[in-house]
């Protein structure tokens, strides 16, 4: 009960700058890294025209994904983004998921993984629209409909990486600490699975793909 | 014997104070909007139960965005008490 607010960190020094380190997010990204390049090979591994489970749940993640991607993006973007967006939604998941087994910490609890991919989607899709519509017409939108809400348009791009970020964070991170305390008041008796059923595996897995598909509808927008 | 009640103390007690409220009132909005999102997503599926998949999956997705300002109310909640 007494290590919600406590985060572990590892302090490096190189030279006269100190370099912290948030230990037990960094182990699990890890952690979560291998379980799902585990269920890749898993999933990978012998192919056959009658799937096993892991095959058929490897084929329904990509199937539902790539129909999604398809139908936000269309045909020409679909190749270069549909990869990017499975493989976010697959992480996210075992992310909010690895949280359930005991002693395992979610990775997306800490705000530095979070802010971390909302960042990285934010860069993906000004990229693309740079790219897809050129540098003067990107730069032309933001005084669209009048040129003084330009301020306006700006915020609200940045205001769309902190609120998808926020999100995540929020939700992982307050499921976890009202699991914390509400299995401190039962004493452990009987509620804990049901939470972690709620929490992790339910909130876990609609945030998860709330992330994804907001990552993916930012895309599309910039690219239209 | 009078409690000395020092600085720190009210500033704590009122970081808890504020907390309480953030939530209460952070709370508000996230469960009306849900609700809103709820009926109209069942008034839908009542129109096309074929479509209920894909409703029931936009719904979610609906209120998963509208209980994003509770969940901000909540970090600030917790920032208040945790770091304050």
């Amino acid at each position: 009960m007494e290590n919600i607010g406590k985060v572990s960190h590892w302090v490096f020094h190189l030279g006269d700058t100190r370099l912290v380190v948030n230990s037990t997010t960094l182990v699990m990204t890890w952690v979560v890294i291998g379980l799902v390049l585990a269920f890749a090979l898993i999933a990978t591994r012998d192919r056959a025209m009658v799937p096993g489970p892991w095959q058929q749940l490897a084929e329904f993640l990509v199937q539902t994904f790539r129909e999604l991607v398809s139908e936000a993006l269309g045909e020409a973007y679909e190749e270069r983004y549909f990869p990017l967006i499975c493989a976010l939604f697959i992480f996210l998941l075992f992310c909010n998921w690895v949280g359930v087994f005991p002693g395992m910490e979610e990775p997306t609890k800490d705000i530095n993984t979070t802010l971390g991919l909302g960042i990285m989607g934010f860069f993906i899709a000004h990229g693309t629209a740079i790219k897809a519509k050129g540098l003067k017409q990107y730069l032309k939108e933001y005084f669209e409909p009048m040129f003084f809400l330009m301020p306006l348009n700006v915020v609200g791009e940045v205001a769309k990486v902190i609120s998808i970020s926020f999100r995540l964070f929020g939700n992982v991170l307050g499921g976890s600490i009202i699991i914390i305390v509400v299995t401190h008041l039962v004493y452990g008796l009987l509620l804990p699975p049901f939470l972690y059923g709620f929490f992790a595996l339910f909130v876990g897995t609609v945030q998860a793909f709330v992330f994804t598909m907001l990552t993916l509808v930012y895309i599309s927008v910039q690219i239209r | 014997m009078a409690v000395e009640i020092a600085g720190a103390d009210i500033v704590r007690a009122a970081a808890m104070l504020g907390a309480g409220i953030a939530m209460g009132i952070g709370a508000f909005g996230p469960g009306l909007g849900e609700g809103i999102a709820a009926a109209k997503a069942g008034e839908a599926i009542g129109r096309n139960p074929r479509e209920a998949g894909l409703l029931t999956r936009t719904m979610l997705v609906g209120q998963a965005v509208a209980e994003s300002t509770g969940i901000y109310s909540l970090v600030v909640a917790l920032l208040l008490i945790f770091v304050v």
